[in-house]
Order: structure tokens, then C-alpha cells, then sequence
């Protein structure tokens, strides 16, 4: 799930893939199904981060809005230096598939964190839908930035930073709890179905609606 | 890679209920010669140039992706998969580049010009219109292998 071709950074592995399945055309007949040779081990069958079960808030837990949000954009200012900088020398990024400048992130996010649904910037795409790419652009911010700064190859460990100790894993939290309680339908079903925060890998249950689609 | 069984609760209850499509039809083609084969690649990722329209959460239709286009943005609706091995090298999920050096050392004919990517979310049954229009561009192009690419 999200490495196909197995090994990022590994072109003998990646055509090692390419090769494998080139060669299933030279069967005789088919359909053909086959197993690649080797298996990339990870942890407890998740093949990406999940939450903890137990790491779901409730909208009366979840403090002053705004004071957190003025946390993510300190937070945020602080990794932005070595987000160019990585920018500069990778030569490409993931980020900007909302098409909001970097600094309108917080904000947007945080109008929902507070029970708001705010007007969307972008022509074509309502608010909702932007609310999602708006939430993967800040988050690939922060994962690109410490990709490149500590030359991480781990979603585990990349996931547990981002959802379990940072502030902005918080506000995203902090907009599930709200969005699980909305009476806008769009946005709980989304909500319930993780279609915000990283749960499909769990033993569940998961939080919101038992009609999630999921379980 | 997880076997089912191996996979947490959520997950693996979801995956067991999926039903295999039935094809109708099927068709063994031998393949032309590896190093004379013109390869494009399908991917199911919901990458699009950046400034592209993301994709719908349900999208029947896809976008394509040019041979040298690298400024690349996903708009998948799923989050149940890693992103960080995209953000790390696209190659993972679109190997753009790997085909390149396939052809280059003659393992392969050519690399298409046009790549085409969906949102694998939708139910393949629902793009029916779209695989059509993606296999009259493929005819047009003389592409004679495509490399399915799930994500």
C-alpha cells in the first residue's frame, strides 16, 4: 500500500519488479498469479501507520482552538527552513495539491477545528474536499521536511511523530473530534470513514458512525 | 507485502469482503519481443500535474501524465496507504524513471509519451468510458505493454 515497486531510492530493486512482472507475459497461458520473491517485513501486518484506538478525543477535550493553532504555526515556522531546503535539493515536492500557500494551511484547517465551515478559496472545489488536500499538504510538509533533515525511511516512525507528538497532529485530531459530531453530513461521514486521520491499519473499533463503511 | 490474514482488524475485514471482479472474455496475448515493446504505465494512485483538477472522490475519469513530467501532486481520497515512500521517489508508485533505463539499455523498445493515472478508490466497473478513451490514445501511441500500477 503506497510502494508498489517495493523500495524508494532503490532503482536494482524497483526494476527487479518491472522485470518480474515483464516476465509473466512469457507464461504460456493465463490468467497468472504469482508471489514476488521477496517480502519487505513490517510491523503487525499494518502497511501504514495507524493511530492508536485509544488516541480519539472528544470535542470537550480539546482546550482553546486558537491557542493551539498559534502552537502549529510556531511549530510549522520553525520546520519551514529545512522544508526549502530540502525543496532546493531534492528538486521536487508532494506539497501544493490544495493550491493554498503554505501559510493559509493552519487557518483554513483550524476554522473547522473550531465547528466552522468556512468558504472555500478555490474555485471548482468545495470546502470539504479542500479541507482533505488542505490536511495532506501539511502534513507532507512535515514529513518531506524531516524525510530530507534525518533521512527517514520509516512510516511508522514518521507517522507516530506526526499524528502523536506534534501540535499539528493535534489540530488534525482536533478536527475529527468536531467533524464526528458536525451535523454536516459530508464532513462525519468523513470523519468516520478516516478519510482524515490514518486508522484503516488498527484493530479498531473506530471512532464515529458504525455504518462507516469499514467495519 | 501482507497476507490477509496477518493484517489488523479493520483492514483485513474490509479486504476479505472485496469480491473479485468476473471477466468475461478473457484474451492470452503473446507479447512482442522485450526489447521491442513500447511500454506505458497505468497507475491508480490519483497523481496529476500540479495544477491539474484533483481528483473527485469517487472519479471515474483520469489524467495524464507526460514521460518527462515530474511536478507531480496526489489527490487520492484514501489515507489508508503510505505517502511517504511517494514523497521520498515517485518512482515507488509511477516508475517513470526505471522504464527510462530499461530503454536505454535496450531491455524494453521505448517508454510511451503519455502515462495515464485513476483514482482506485471508484469501482473499476464505473470508468468504462475513460479505459476506452485511455486505450484509443495507447493505439494511437503504438503502445504494445501497459504496467498496471495499483497503489
Amino acid at each position: 500500500m503506497g510502494r508498489p515497486l517495493g523500495k524508494p531510492n532503490n532503482p536494482e530493486f524497483q526494476k527487479k519488479v518491472i522485470r518480474t512482472a515483464f516476465d509473466l507475459l512469457e507464461k504460456s497461458s493465463g490468467p497468472v498469479l504469482d508471489d514476488f520473491s521477496e517480502i519487505i517485513p513490517v510491523r503487525e501486518g499494518r502497511m501504514s501507520y495507524a493511530l492508536p484506538v485509544s488516541l480519539v478525543y472528544k470535542v470537550n477535550q480539546l482546550g482553546n482552538i486558537d491557542k493551539l493553532a498559534e502552537r502549529v504555526q510556531m511549530e510549522l515556522s520553525n520546520l519551514l527552513p529545512d522544508y526549502f531546503k530540502a525543496l532546493q535539493n531534492v528538486g521536487r515536492t508532494t506539497v501544493g495539491a490544495s493550491e493554498l500557500e503554505i501559510s493559509d494551511f493552519v487557518p483554513y484547517i483550524s476554522e473547522f477545528a473550531k465547528g466552522n465551515k468556512p468558504k472555500s478559496p478555490r474555485k471548482g472545489l468545495p470546502a470539504i474536499p479542500l479541507l482533505k488536500l488542505v490536511v495532506e499538504d501539511l502534513n507532507a510538509v512535515y514529513t518531506e521536511t524531516r524525510i530530507y533533515k534525518d533521512k527517514i525511511d520509516d512510516f511508522e516512525m514518521l507517522g507516530k511523530w506526526f499524528w502523536e507528538e506534534t501540535h499539528a497532529g493535534k489540530l488534525l485530531l482536533a478536527v475529527e473530534a468536531v467533524s464526528l459530531e458536525s451535523n454536516d453530513q459530508v464532513l462525519r461521514q468523513i470523519a468516520s470513514m478516516s478519510l482524515l486521520t490514518p486508522r484503516f491499519w488498527s484493530e479498531g473499533p473506530l471512532p464515529g458512525i458504525s455504518g462507516s463503511g469499514w467495519t | 507485502m501482507v497476507l490477509v490474514r496477518d493484517m489488523p482488524a479493520v483492514g483485513r475485514g474490509f479486504i476479505e469482503r472485496l469480491e473479485p471482479p468476473d471477466i468475461k472474455n478473457f484474451y492470452w496475448t503473446k507479447p512482442s519481443p522485450k526489447n521491442s515493446r513500447k511500454v506505458a504505465v497505468i497507475s491508480t494512485a490519483a497523481v496529476s500535474k500540479r495544477g491539474d483538477r484533483p481528483f473527485s472522490w469517487l472519479a471515474r475519469d483520469h489524467r495524464v501524465i507526460g514521460k518527462n513530467d515530474r511536478d507531480l501532486v496526489m489527490t487520492h481520497v484514501a489515507v489508508e496507504y503510505d505517502r511517504t515512500a511517494w514523497q521520498l521517489d515517485f518512482n515507488t508508485i509511477l516508475p517513470l524513471d526505471r522504464l527510462d533505463e530499461m530503454a536505454k539499455d535496450n531491455e524494453i523498445g521505448s517508454v510511451a509519451e503519455k502515462h495515464y493515472t485513476f483514482m482506485g478508490a471508484a469501482d473499476p466497473r464505473d470508468m468504462e468510458k475513460s479505459a476506452l478513451e485511455v486505450s484509443s490514445e495507447m493505439k494511437k501511441e503504438a503502445v504494445d505493454t501497459v504496467f498496471l500500477v495499483p497503489v
